[in-house]
């Protein structure tokens, strides 16, 4: 496995599932094109173009590598940002955002107390700034903040 | 006389209070994402985007603008106190402004940076001025054939001024353009990808897409490794910031050079101002007569560079302003901006918003006195504020990519898409993908797939109405040698010298 492997083969795959719903779509004719036509050879094009990566992936003896990457830590600031997403319309903006903050704080090895109180301040902060000065609508909670 | 009446009503709006106001937060608001690694103007313009929907079109983006000429400023003070630049356009900047700052003398390096800025920024204004206004008159000539070939060539050069191997820029490109493709289809209303997802069916986002790939990802990659990001100050630089004569001698052909060098670098779709401050580099190494003593602190490898990135920010803006055409990332998402307030980019900007196209131009002489006002005095503010340790910076970075997408149209499902975004961003860097051609050729994709059907229509189906007609003919050639130079010869100088930019802050 090397990295030029893993990216040509993804990308072939992406390119065959365009081609294949561009065709499902209708190429139409050449005096009429249809919605289909531009999917379809665009996927065609991505195809023929990760050939040549694919094939000098295979020819090279190069390793991907992957170790000292802090897979946990990217892993929970991913589901944090998708937690957060998840949860800000059932709980509201307010709670949600010093959740997220705190957590991420801590991930980062701030202590406890000096979390807290920098989620607090940047809550409050980011509340003025959107809700108050941008009147962005930032949702409440089923306790109204 | 247009141009001149032009430049006199320009200024009567861009000099109006509010707009003043509008283009003193942009330049403020980017310098300090200049300053800030870890945040890029794309991003941040991006961010800034939803907040400008109550404003006017033209504080909108005049606004926006200063947001990015803005970043070009801030990104040299990191650069040259502690050799973290804070954009890529800056890395050249620190190999002989850090060596300065080393040797005591960071004041000139970043006053001689400020005043090149200026100065470049000032000539490319000028450049703009008077070019932008003749193009989109020459552009109003262009039916659907020259703009899908303009459109070809302009994918072509982003692909061809990439960083890495320009088949990765390809795969990205037509990448790019199939995600351009999801929604529905304009001209059968036909729904293509959407598969039911409600978030989709009118196409994927442009601001999430690049706050997921220039600013949720980039935070990935900045996390991914154990221990902190500790920098080191260099010099205390808030005195002595004005370059002596001699100083001031030696930097002013590369500021002439620069200017003109990163004006024309930066009209060109893909290359913009981080490839011009390579050229303005590789240039003045070659113009001095002591080459070998570059990377040791020569001013000259500071005023040039300096001087080239700002005016290329400026060049940039004459695709977008005369053919509807965004040169790069940053302008995309101008384009997009302007289309959000209900204006169509293009030749014909200049005859039905007038206000917004000499208002923006005029904005930007404004926000170039306002940056160098701006920026002398408040470098210990610079200073200050890149002293803030990582741990604190990254969630409120996040934090605010989530509300900036969840604010444009009260919908999680952007969000979704941002974070979607932002993963396969990082791995695109993992796997040495870039994502500037992607994103460019996903906004361009739409335009370019009514011009290839209105053509076809118009010639009744005959590919050959591309080369039939001479400038779409040119275009397509240019293009054609583009890409079959590469299989023939090495790369230019220049694509080739900047492949050594630092991969993490290539955007």
């Amino acid at each position: 496995m090397n990295k030029d492997l893993v990216g040509s083969l993804f990308w072939l795959g992406v390119a065959v599932f365009a081609a294949v719903h561009g065709f499902a779509l209708g190429l139409g004719t050449v005096q009429r094109p249809g919605p289909g036509l531009f999917p379809f050879w665009g996927g065609v094009v991505l195809g023929l173009l990760s050939l040549p990566l694919l094939i000098r992936a295979l020819s090279t003896a190069e390793r991907l590598s992957l170790s000292g990457i802090r897979w946990w830590t990217l892993g929970l600031v991913a589901g944090a940002l998708l937690g957060y997403l998840l949860f800000l319309e059932p709980l509201g903006f307010a709670l949600v955002t010093f959740l997220f903050l705190f957590l991420l704080f801590r991930l980062e090895h701030a202590g406890w107390a000096r979390s807290a109180m920098w989620s607090l301040l940047a809550t409050a902060g980011s509340w003025a700034l959107f809700g108050l000065w941008l009147k962005t609508q930032l949702p409440r909670g089923p306790w109204g903040f | 006389m247009e141009i001149f009446q032009g430049v006199l009503y320009g200024f009567q709006v861009a000099l109006q209070p509010i707009n003043l106001l509008y283009c003193f937060i942009g330049v403020f608001v980017g310098t300090l994402v200049g300053v800030l690694p870890g945040i890029g103007p794309a991003a941040a313009i991006a961010l800034l985007l939803p907040s400008t929907f109550a404003a006017s079109p033209v504080s909108a983006i005049i606004m926006l603008a200063g947001v990015y000429y803005g970043a070009m400023y801030g990104g040299s003070t990191t650069s040259i106190l502690v050799n973290i630049p804070g954009e890529a356009a800056s890395v050249v900047t620190a190999m002989d402004g850090y060596a300065m700052a080393r040797q005591g003398r960071a004041g000139p390096a970043l006053g001689i940076s400020a005043f090149g800025s200026f100065i470049a920024g000032t000539l490319s204004v000028i450049a703009l001025t008077f070019l932008a206004p003749l193009l989109a008159r020459v552009s109003l000539s262009f039916g659907p054939p020259e703009y899908f070939a303009l459109m070809l060539l302009g994918i072509t050069l982003v692909t061809y001024f990439a960083q890495g191997s320009m088949l990765k820029a390809l795969m990205m490109a037509s990448a790019g353009l199939l995600l351009g493709t999801v929604g529905a289809d304009t001209i059968s209303g036909r729904q293509r990808f959407v598969f039911g997802i409600q978030t989709l069916a009118d196409g994927i986002g442009l601001v999430p897409v690049i706050m997921g790939l220039f600013g949720i990802s980039e935070v990935l990659l900045n996390l991914e490794q154990a221990g902190g990001r500790t920098r080191e100050i260099f010099a205390s630089p808030t005195r002595g910031l004005l370059p002596n004569r001699e100083d001031w001698r030696r930097s002013a052909m590369p500021i002439l050079r620069g200017s003109i060098l990163g004006f024309f670098l930066g009209i060109l779709p893909g290359s913009g101002a981080i490839i011009a401050s390579f050229a303005s580099y590789a240039v003045e190494k070659r113009a001095s007569k002591t080459p070998e003593r570059f990377g040791t602190g020569m001013i000259e490898g500071v005023a040039g560079p300096e001087a080239a990135n700002n005016a290329a920010a400026g060049g940039g803006f004459i695709p977008l302003l005369t053919l509807g055409i965004p040169a790069n990332a940053v302008m995309a998402i101008l384009l997009g901006a302007l289309m959000i307030h209900g204006l169509q980019p293009g030749p014909l900007l200049v005859k039905q918003a007038p206000d917004v196209f000499w208002g923006i131009i005029t904005s930007m002489y404004v926000g170039n006195v306002m940056l160098l006002v701006l920026n002398l005095p408040l470098i210990g503010l610079w200073v200050r504020l890149l002293k803030t340790p990582y741990q604190l910076l990254f969630p409120l970075i996040l934090l605010f990519c989530l509300i900036g997408t969840y604010s444009l149209s009260n919908n999680v499902g952007d969000g979704i898409v941002m974070l979607v975004f932002g993963i396969l961003g990082y791995l695109l860097k993992k796997f040495d993908f870039e994502g500037a051609p992607l994103i460019l050729a996903m906004v361009i994709g739409p335009m370019m797939e009514e011009a290839l059907r209105q053509s076809l229509i118009l010639s009744a189906g005959s590919f050959t109405i591309f080369l039939e007609r001479p400038i779409s003919a040119g275009f397509i050639l240019a293009a054609a040698l583009l890409l079959i130079l590469p299989l023939i010869t090495r790369r230019s100088g220049v694509a080739k010298a900047w492949r050594s930019v630092p991969e993490e802050s290539a955007e």
